[in-house]
């Protein structure tokens, strides 16, 4: 194991980020930090076997419906699902579970866990936190195995932001690089949606994530300082289009 | 800031209601109403669950009001409760309106949660918190209703701070939470297309109960029907449906056929139109 690895692993139980670790030299800072960001790029590259590219969140049935139709229509939507609905709250719930885990604390872990996995407002929805949350622990157990998270079983249903939360923990990494990677990688996962299913160019579907760029640190910025009794929203309509995508005739999508 | 305030009168209200069984039917075990919270039973029909209609004697709420609700059903009970009238949260100077309501559900008991609608006020600040602790065996029917200003009247929440959670346990494990959350520019948040896309009243129809799954395709024919933006889902035994609509008389017409075919019988007469 290299020094700037340990960098990264050897501090799973305080709330100290590797890049500001006051007992490393510069050197030390510049490899934990440059470690950190090459394993959030994986862990939450769209590369990363989770399956993300075939979960919609319900933006089939509302390209279906024809509210969501071009690029500026696309940018709304997803803006609304961060701020009013699951990006907000996962954001909320990958860092109470960080902050378990980082504290060792079980009996919140747990609280964390049930409550998210409860949280899910439709059958498909359930499905795209559940099996992501579930692969990405099966990924990062079989390469990057950690104490901290085998206590996490494979039978317990945890969702998405459980799983990152808990693995970014056990593994060193800062919580507010992961929240932002983490937001991320769920806008652009949409905006590639959205690409596909309305259909855009691939320009425009990179307006939209500039469009989203300044938002995020603000999203994220918000649910870090956000108690567990914070979540929830009002994406209604999202919520609904996610039951409606059911039924949907022709889909690409499992949510 | 507090202080200032501490002058202003609170409206406080309890009801603390069980049902238990005796002689094969459900009766009232266990009635303590205190404060704005009063309970009325009208006489069921022949044969029928007994109706307990909560009515509140203030006329409505604001900052600062505080009302616990505590029912129970012992084993094999059944019951609805409702209330005679639409909950008017009024504008706070600061404090929250704190409502906290909690059901517990023994084994086979049946309950039908149908409160009236919640009418928001500009300037309300509502924190409603819903628990229902449920036996694995125990079915539930659960309503709730947000109305987001009273349109016909030309009001909207320009303002406020909505919370309203729900959780379940079922044996002791929680199954489903749900948390309708909109603070600050309420007006502006709900006009956006993946809130409530314009609409003032949405609602949630919770069922938990082991035929569930079995009511999809049927409440899916129903909804078809509706005029308002909904839909349903189920999975583990809950069936959730979710509506939206411009006002709250749309939004009741779509979701009575459907309130009263998972409840097994016509409505409340409070719910009838």
């Amino acid at each position: 194991m290299t020094p700037d690895h340990k960098g990264v692993d050897s501090c799973p139980n305080s709330r100290l980020r590797a890049n500001d670790a006051p007992h490393m030299d510069r050197a030390q800072r510049g490899g934990a930090a440059s470690m950190t960001l090459a394993r959030l790029m994986t862990w939450l590259s769209p590369a990363f076997p989770v399956g993300s590219f075939s979960y919609s969140h319900g933006l089939e049935w509302e390209v279906e419906t024809g509210r969501v139709k071009d690029a500026a229509t696309l940018g709304g939507w997803i803006e609304d699902v961060l701020f009013h609905g699951a990006g907000r709250t996962d954001a909320i719930f990958l860092a109470e579970a960080w902050r378990a885990i980082s504290a060792g604390d079980a009996v919140l872990l747990k609280e964390v866990a049930e409550l998210a996995a409860a949280f899910a407002p439709s059958a498909e929805r359930r499905l795209e936190t559940l099996a992501q949350g579930a692969a990405f622990l099966a990924a990062v157990k079989a390469v990057w195995p950690h104490p901290a998270i085998d206590t996490l079983s494979a039978q317990e249903e945890i969702a998405y932001p459980i799983a990152v939360g808990a693995c970014t923990a056990a593994h060193g990494l800062p919580l507010i690089a992961t929240g932002q990677a983490f937001m991320q990688a769920f806008a652009a996962n949409l905006v590639s949606a959205g690409v596909r299913l309305i259909p855009l160019g691939q320009t425009d579907g990179l307006r939209v994530i500039a469009r989203l760029e300044p938002l995020i640190p603000r999203i994220v910025a918000d649910a870090l300082g956000a108690a567990l009794d914070d979540v929830g929203g009002i994406a209604v309509m999202a919520d609904i289009a996610s039951m409606r995508h059911e039924t949907q005739y022709t889909r690409l999508f499992r949510s | 800031m507090l202080q200032a305030r501490s002058w202003l009168p609170r409206t406080e209200g309890s009801l603390r209601l069980g049902f238990v069984q005796g002689a094969g039917e459900t009766r009232i075990g266990t009635l303590r109403q205190a404060g704005a919270v009063r309970v009325r039973f009208p006489r069921p029909a022949e044969g029928a669950a007994p109706e307990a209609v909560l009515l509140n004697t203030a006329g409505g709420l604001t900052g600062g009001d505080r009302i616990d609700i505590d029912v129970s059903l012992a084993a094999g009970c059944a019951a609805t409760v409702t209330s005679a009238a639409a909950e008017k949260v009024y504008r706070s100077l600061g404090d929250a309106t704190e409502i906290r309501a909690e059901l517990q559900l023994g084994e086979a008991a049946a309950c039908t949660w149908l409160p009236q609608p919640t009418i928001l006020f500009d300037g309300a600040n509502l924190d409603r918190r819903t628990q229902v602790h449920m036996a694995g065996s125990a079915r539930l029917l659960a309503v709730e209703v947000l109305i987001f200003g009273r349109t016909a009247m030309g009001e909207d929440v320009r303002r406020g701070a909505i919370r309203d959670a729900w959780r379940v346990t079922r044996d002791g494990r929680l199954v489903f939470a749900d948390a309708t959350r909109v603070m600050g520019a309420v007006a502006d948040a709900l006009d956006r297309t993946a809130t409530l896309d314009g609409a003032r009243a949405t609602a949630m129809v919770l069922y938990v109960a082991s035929d569930a799954p079995a009511r999809l395709d049927e409440i899916r024919a129903l909804l078809d029907q509706v005029s308002s933006t909904a839909g349903v889902s189920t999975w583990n035994n809950i069936l959730l449906v979710r509506a939206a609509a411009r006002d709250s008389q749309e939004l009741l017409h779509g979701l009575q056929p459907i309130m009263a075919r998972l409840s097994g019988r016509p409505l409340p007469r409070v719910w009838q139109c």
